[in-house]
């Protein structure tokens, strides 16, 4: 799976690629307009994560030129504005997400793998990870092809942790997949907590193996 | 950095501070028209005073004058007539109060002598004023004293009358003036008063519309000419200012996601030690707190910017239950009650963001600040929007409850103390009334169109 990573701030571009090469992606970077355009232009890729404000031009003109190209390619936006109005304007150019700076790197890999699943399989492919299989389709999952009911919480969790496998993923980045901006006006974090143990424990009713592991308390870590 | 970055937001409510010239009820100032006309009506009145004074002294003079004339005019006639006259005859005996000849030892007079007196009228019963002459003369070697008298009172009634005329006329013209200095002052200083009434209106984020047109009065035209340079640089200043705080804010937002990326990658490294992960994430779900508290801000500062515009109705009840079933564990992990009184629609006029925010900050604070089996009730209408929750803290006092940063509790650690202050910011900036209240343990806010 190939991404292409339009971002101006090395520091930022070389953290996405970090993560998301570690994640199995083979990472590709444009640093300005004009590098992303050439790469566009010159490449195929299964998804492209493009920052709005670039040197040399605008991230949504990048959108415009994958549409007039007629590219396949999933997009995603990131911008530092939290604007309301380009999020809309890149949706409706053609954008499949957006996504407002500063975000979890896990968060970002997780919107990626879902675009790559909705685009390139139409959704009809299954996820596994050693026992555990996955029909987003259907939204049921198996494990030792024994299927086994979640809630709906617990099934983003597991899909969450699956695409963000071997990592150390933080409270606070899955209170902000499961509940949005707004978990923070609710108060704490603990009650994930509660969703991770049902989960935990329902694969393990099911024979699954222990994956979530907690790391010093303050992260979880998937397989 | 951050502090002086985040300064300008912490400043009062400035879009909404209108611009008070309205001096407080003070009962020793007065309209300038009415100080004028004060001021006019005490110069005039002594020099109409002393004018009228004047007129008299002069008329009165005159009269004088005019009777002596008369006199010695009379006297001359009696003394040629008198020079003609034998011994008997009854000139000599007359004695009325205008002439009388008394026979006298008293030597010759060349010169008359001419005074006023008062004589006793009998009719009248009162005395009357008189000019005098009086002259030792010689008619027929005797000498005799001649006295001739002429009555003033006519010519009192004369300077009465010349008085009563003049004190109208003066009377007539002190009216004119008056009315004509407040006419005058009245269209002269309606530029000023329209001026002063813009003043008076103006807000922050308005005064690009504001224009001090010019006038035919040249003092006028300075002072407009001044207000109009001091709006346009409060304008530019506040535009500024407004775009600085909105841009550091966007500008933060990069530096918070590098950093946030690189701490997010360091805690996949297996080989760090368990206090230096600890350290890691706390440096991390700090930052997660400086771009909530950095995000908050810039809605803060777009709200006031009117940056939603009200385009569509959105349901308040639909946005009740979307966050009713969100925060759902949180509910149901403190075993919270819920009742709710709501009518089938409420379409209320805001920006879905916006109605989004309100709904998610009363309703999270209800659910945070709840103790564990506590109740929340919530009610809806057409018109109000009303969340009531048990507490077990205590009324928040006026003067804090919707400041910014003003935090009633510290073990809140993950509030950053703007919640409130937003949605203060989102009724005043769209006209929702906002009243919060205390009663028996119950706090509630209640907001309406």
């Amino acid at each position: 799976m190939k991404v292409l990573i339009i971002e101006d701030e090395p520091a930022l571009r070389n953290s996405i690629q970090e993560y998301l090469t570690h994640q199995g992606y083979i990472c590709e970077l444009a640093e300005d307009f004009k590098q992303a355009i050439h790469k566009v232009n010159e490449f195929d890729y299964d998804c492209i994560v493009a920052d709005i404000g670039l040197p040399l031009g605008n991230g949504l003109d990048v959108v415009k030129e994958l549409k007039i190209l007629e590219s396949k390619a999933g997009i995603i936006i990131i911008s530092a504005k939290d604007s309301l109005e380009d999020k809309l304007r890149g949706l409706e150019l053609g954008a499949d997400d957006y996504l407002t700076k500063p975000f979890h790197l896990s968060e970002l890999n997780a919107r990626v793998n879902a675009i790559l699943r909705r685009k390139k399989f139409d959704g009809n492919t299954t996820i596994n990870f050693n026992e555990i299989t996955i029909k987003p389709a259907s939204k049921t999952v198996l494990v030792h092809n024994k299927s086994i009911t979640l809630t709906g919480k617990e099934y983003q969790l597991l899909l969450y942790f699956i695409a963000n496998q071997h990592r150390v993923v933080t409270k606070s980045a899955l209170a902000g997949h499961l509940w949005g901006d707004e978990y923070d006006q609710a108060g704490s974090y603990d009650f994930i907590y509660t969703h991770i143990k049902n989960l935990r424990k329902k694969m393990l009713e099911a024979d699954g193996e222990d994956y979530i592991k907690t790391v010093y308390g303050t992260g979880y870590r998937f397989g | 950095m951050v502090k002086t970055i985040l300064k300008p937001y912490m400043a009062p409510d400035t879009a909404s501070v209108k611009f008070s010239l309205t001096v407080k009820k003070d009962t020793h100032s007065m309209k300038l028209l009415t100080k004028t006309m004060v001021y006019f009506l005490l110069i005039m009145l002594p020099v109409f005073t002393a004018g009228a004074f004047y007129l008299y002294t002069t008329f009165n003079k005159e009269i004088k004058h005019e009777t002596d004339e008369e006199l010695v005019n009379d006297k001359l006639q009696w003394m040629r007539y008198l020079d003609t006259a034998t011994i008997n005859n009854p000139v000599f005996a007359i004695n009325t109060p205008e002439f009388n000849l008394q026979p006298t030892d008293k030597p010759v007079q060349t010169k008359h002598k001419l005074k006023g007196v008062s004589i006793f009228q009998e009719p009248e019963d009162t005395y009357a004023p008189f000019r005098q002459l009086t002259q030792v003369i010689t008619v027929n070697n005797k000498n005799y004293q001649l006295t001739l008298r002429k009555s003033l009172i006519e010519k009192d009634d004369l300077i009465k009358n010349i008085i009563h005329v003049m004190l109208a006329a003066f009377g007539g013209l002190f009216l004119f003036v008056l009315l004509s200095n407040w006419l005058i002052s009245k269209s002269i200083w309606k530029p000023f008063y329209a001026s002063l009434d813009k003043i008076q209106r103006l807000q922050l984020n308005k005064l690009e519309n504001t224009v001090f047109d010019r006038t035919a009065t040249h003092e006028f035209n300075q002072l407009n000419a001044a207000l109009n340079n001091m709006t346009t640089r409060i304008h530019q200043d506040y535009t500024n200012i407004k775009e600085l705080t909105e841009d550091a804010a966007h500008e933060m937002q990069t530096p918070l996601a590098i950093a946030q990326s690189k701490l997010e990658l360091l805690l996949q490294d297996d080989s760090l030690s368990e206090t230096q992960l600890k350290g890691i994430l706390t440096s991390y779900d700090e930052l997660q707190r400086l771009s909530r508290l950095n995000h908050n801000l810039l809605l803060l500062a777009k709200i006031e910017n009117q940056q939603y515009p009200v385009t569509d109705q959105p349901d308040l009840c639909t946005v009740l239950e979307k966050y009713l079933s969100l925060f759902e564990e949180l509910i149901r992990e403190k075993e919270l009650q819920i009742h709710t009184d709501m009518i089938a629609t409420a379409p209320w006029p805001l920006h879905p963001a916006l109605t989004d925010i309100l709904v998610s900050n009363l309703l999270g604070n209800a659910i945070k600040y709840n103790y564990p089996r506590g109740h929340i009730r919530i009610h809806i209408s057409a018109q109000t929007f009303s969340i009531s929750n048990t507490s077990e803290l205590p009324q928040i006092p006026p003067d804090i409850l919707f400041q910014r940063f003003k935090k009633q509790h510290n073990v809140y650690t993950n509030s950053n103390g703007l919640g409130l202050a937003i949605v203060k910011k989102i009724a005043d900036s769209y006209q929702l009334s906002l009243q919060y209240s205390y009663e028996n343990g119950w706090h509630t806010f209640s907001t309406g169109i």
